[in-house]
């Protein structure tokens, strides 16, 4: 389990350091590699700790390269990376992954400590609870990740559609095949992951990956790091919140909640000024990244619904390793839930003290310049993508995929709406069938969180037409 | 060209010490897939070789099957594994394998539980819908609605069914499960060992009918796990009558195909290679500590090896008949919604 435990952190750190990589990245690369692990709890602890480790390493290359390790580290490039070129780099770092593990421990021992617990949460929520539950996620990123809500919605027509390519729930016939039995099966996750994030990310890193800054003198800034999120500590815990609560909400990625954590910093302190290497721009937004992977992993565990674009990844890697999630049977399993615990708690641990400790020497890993890094991550994400029959279609796919991922991406058509429709068309239209056999109009209105969750889409719906400023694709 | 890249897909796959390659028409961590991996870790030491599993994924669990059979069932070290689900296909989709053609390696007969919410009123169940649960479907019409004296046999099921069921569909099998437990659904069903699993702890829940074990004069037994509870004794108790006529002889067609050939294992006719796969697989299934650990994963089955699995197979297919295979695509489309599709070829 240690062995499984190491190697999930270096490797996580080393795709987290890459430019544009980060965990979905890592963990699709992670898919062809699922049959080697003979322990199916080790490929747990293997996946959990990549996720942390991923987390905090993307970092590095927002800070001193400018170019986000994955959406989730943008938001802490704004100021970051101006401090590393006033040669602050290391100050920036050790502040935001202490901030980074800090929040992630909390959230972390909150969600999994609790998990089995949340787990009754099943009883209580029935078919129609699902339903809006799945109403509410499509919401979220519909329209708060998003300020192109027109846009979100054609994201979220074309996912719906894609997701519901296959085979017809009631009639169980082919539907949407034009005649190409391969897609009987449906799309498969992994190129529609990989295609909508991994490779336009890889591209993008490929045109910006260029050294910005030179290493850096690390004395005393270590201790000056650790010691700026103790001074700053409340904009440290309030970015963990926001994460934790953006992350608990299905759907919604880490981007999103470190530019709502970013804003709210901002926010509570209008008198200072940001963008040109504010400490508090920096801890405030990696508060949030390691919390929001945390509390992800609650809609991710409980129902099978990815609670961000990782967890898509993960639900697919698990059902490899034979574990369903969102099923009953995983509530007894607390070996199950021992792997995901030690796996990102000590993960997380692990990779901040090889972060602090080997500084210095991770930093050179980001400087090896992008070329070298940009034919190996395409070569894996491809070979990942094609195990599911090996065949040309899965690459034809996976072409495919990628080409929508990179018009969305340029022309801000939300990724996430579009993964979240594909993920959740087919189990909107399940849920809705068996709801309507189930159930009438009024042994609905007889379900107080079903009500609740009806009307917390509406308010989200209606706040996001007058507020949303964010440009999350 | 076909047949090329599927032989070069099976090259590719193998490595220079696999001998022998399972293909199995699911992807990596179904229930056939779990259950081919078990099976093949203990089947390699009394091969003597190894055994690669090859993952041929697609709807439903058809295409697998059928480039199998199309493309690689003339290789001698190339096995198929196949689960009930491809048999319940094979009566009424549109598909291109024909177990006729093969020799059995083995097979395991098996049992499939329905279990009920205690105090649920099962005159008027709620259950799963999908073609996996056809063989419930038909018994529960038939335990419900009785004999008929209508000469419109099959009318008379539909409308009873439709009247009396609430047929809930686009459940997956956890949501299932999930919906039993919370009681939203009154009825489930599991293979034996799933049941234990899943229904068998619940004292919120009982066995309501089992479908019986495939005997090799045709007959079906009672199960010695849940005595009593087969589906046919039930209905004698219930009704006062043996099950029979058009509509019954459609049930056993279907139940037969899905539970008497849960997993399988089949090779091509003539393949010289079929005696020494079953002579390692009898070996297998005589072995204390294999047996163990595959009980440990799967569930405890009875393995037909070789003759008894070609045996069991003809058995099966001695019960297709024109009219049952028309009643059973009959009942599946009127009263299931499920695009089913007559097979005049299977009369052949």
């Amino acid at each position: 389990m240690v062995t499984a435990l190491l190697l999930g952190t270096l490797y996580g750190l080393i795709i987290g350091l890459i430019p544009a990589a980060g965990a979905t990245t890592g963990l699709v690369i992670l898919f062809g590699f699922m049959s080697y692990f003979t322990d199916p709890y080790l490929g747990v602890v293997f996946c959990m700790a990549t996720v942390a480790a991923s987390t905090t390493g993307d970092t590095y290359s927002g800070v001193l390269l400018g170019i986000p390790g994955a959406n989730s580290s943008a938001a802490t490039m704004v100021d970051g990376h101006p401090l590393a070129k006033q040669g602050k780099a290391t100050y920036a770092l050790t502040a935001a992954i202490t901030t980074s593990t800090i929040n992630g421990l909390l959230w972390g021992t909150l969600t999994f400590a609790l998990l089995p617990w949340y787990m009754n949460l099943m009883m209580i929520f029935g078919v129609p609870e699902l339903w809006a539950f799945t109403m509410l996620a499509l919401a979220c990123v519909g329209f708060v990740s998003n300020k192109f809500w027109v846009r979100s919605i054609i994201a979220i027509i074309i996912g719906t559609f894609l997701g519901m390519i296959g085979v017809d729930p009631v009639t169980n016939a082919d539907r949407w095949t034009f005649g190409w039995d391969y897609l009987a099966d449906g799309i498969q996750i992994m190129p529609m992951v990989a295609g909508l994030f991994a490779i336009p990310e890889i591209l993008d890193g490929l045109k910006k990956g260029s050294a910005t800054t030179q290493p850096h003198d690390t004395r005393g800034q270590t201790w000056d790091g650790i010691k700026a999120t103790w001074k700053y500590k409340w904009d440290a815990l309030r970015g963990g919140a926001i994460g934790a609560f953006v992350g608990f909400l299905p759907g919604i990625g880490g981007g999103v909640a470190d530019w709502m954590a970013y804003g709210s910093t901002l926010a509570a302190h209008p008198n200072e000024e940001f963008g040109k290497g504010n400490i508090r721009g920096v801890i405030g937004p990696e508060g949030s990244n390691n919390a929001q992977k945390a509390t992800s992993m609650i809609p991710t565990v409980l129902f099978g619904i990815p609670g961000a674009s990782f967890a898509a990844v993960l639900i697919a890697l698990f059902m490899y390793l034979g574990f369903e999630l969102g099923t009953p049977d995983l509530a007894a399993d607390t070996k199950f839930f021992s792997a995901l615990t030690y796996g990102f708690m000590w993960g997380t641990v692990l990779v901040a003290a090889v972060c602090i400790a080997l500084n210095k020497y991770i930093c050179r890993i980001s400087y090896v310049p992008y070329k070298y890094y940009f034919p190996l991550l395409v070569g894996f994400v491809v070979w990942a993508c094609a195990q599911y029959t090996g065949g040309w279609e899965d690459y034809a796919i996976l072409l495919l995929c990628s080409l929508l991922g990179v018009f969305g991406k340029a022309y801000k058509y939300s990724r996430p709406a579009m993964l979240m429709a594909f993920i959740l068309s087919y189990k909107v239209e399940t849920l809705t069938i068996q709801m309507s056999a189930l159930y009438t109009w009024e042994t609905l209105m007889t379900r107080p969180i079903f009500i609740g969750l009806i009307l917390l889409i509406i308010i989200l719906f209606g706040l996001s037409l007058k507020n949303n400023k964010l440009e999350y694709s | 060209m076909k047949k090329l890249l599927a032989l070069l897909i099976v090259a590719i796959s193998t490595t220079a010490f696999a001998d022998y390659t399972f293909v199995i028409p699911q992807k990596p961590g179904g229930g056939t897939s779990q259950w081919a991996q078990i099976i093949a870790e203990q089947l390699e030491p009394f091969l003597g070789e190894k055994i690669v599993l090859l993952h041929q994924p697609g709807a439903r669990d058809i295409p697998g099957f059928n480039n199998w059979h199309n493309d690689m069932r003339d290789d001698d070290k190339v096995v198929m594994v196949s689960h009930g689900g491809n048999g319940v296909a094979f009566l009424q989709e549109n598909v291109d394998y024909n177990y006729d053609e093969y020799t059995s390696i083995g097979l395991m007969n098996l049992n499939i539980i329905a279990g009920k919410r205690i105090g649920a009123d099962m005159d008027y169940p709620k259950f799963a819908a999908g073609s996996g649960q056809t063989p419930e479907a038909w018994a529960m019409a038939m335990l419900i609605c009785g004999p008929t004296d209508d000469h419109r046999e099959m009318v008379f099921y539909a409308a009873c069914f439709k009247e009396h069921v609430t047929w809930v569909s686009g459940m997956s099998g956890s949501e299932r499960r999930l919906a039993f437990k919370r009681g939203e659904l009154t009825g489930t069903r599991e293979n034996p060992a799933a049941y234990k699993k899943h229904v068998g702890g619940d004292d919120k829940a009982e066995v309501w009918f089992h479908h019986g074990i495939l005997q090799a004069d045709g007959s079906h037994a009672d199960d010695i796990n849940h005595p009593g509870f087969q589906m046919e004794i039930l209905y004698e108790e219930m009704w006062g009558v043996k099950p029979e006529g058009e509509f019954y002889n459609a049930y056993k067609l279907v139940k037969s195909f899905r539970d008497g050939m849960q997993k399988a294992l089949w090779v091509n006719k003539g393949n010289p290679n079929a005696f020494a796969l079953q002579n390692a697989l009898t070996a297998m299934s005589q072995d204390a500590d294999a047996v163990k650990a595959i009980q440990k994963k799967v569930g405890q089955y009875d393995w037909l090896i070789g003759a008894d699995g070609d045996a069991h197979r003809d058995t099966l297919m001695s019960f297709i008949t024109k009219d049952a295979l028309q009643d059973l695509v009959w009942f599946n489309t009127r009263a299931l919604g499920l695009a089913s599709v007559y097979k005049e070829e299977l009369l052949k």
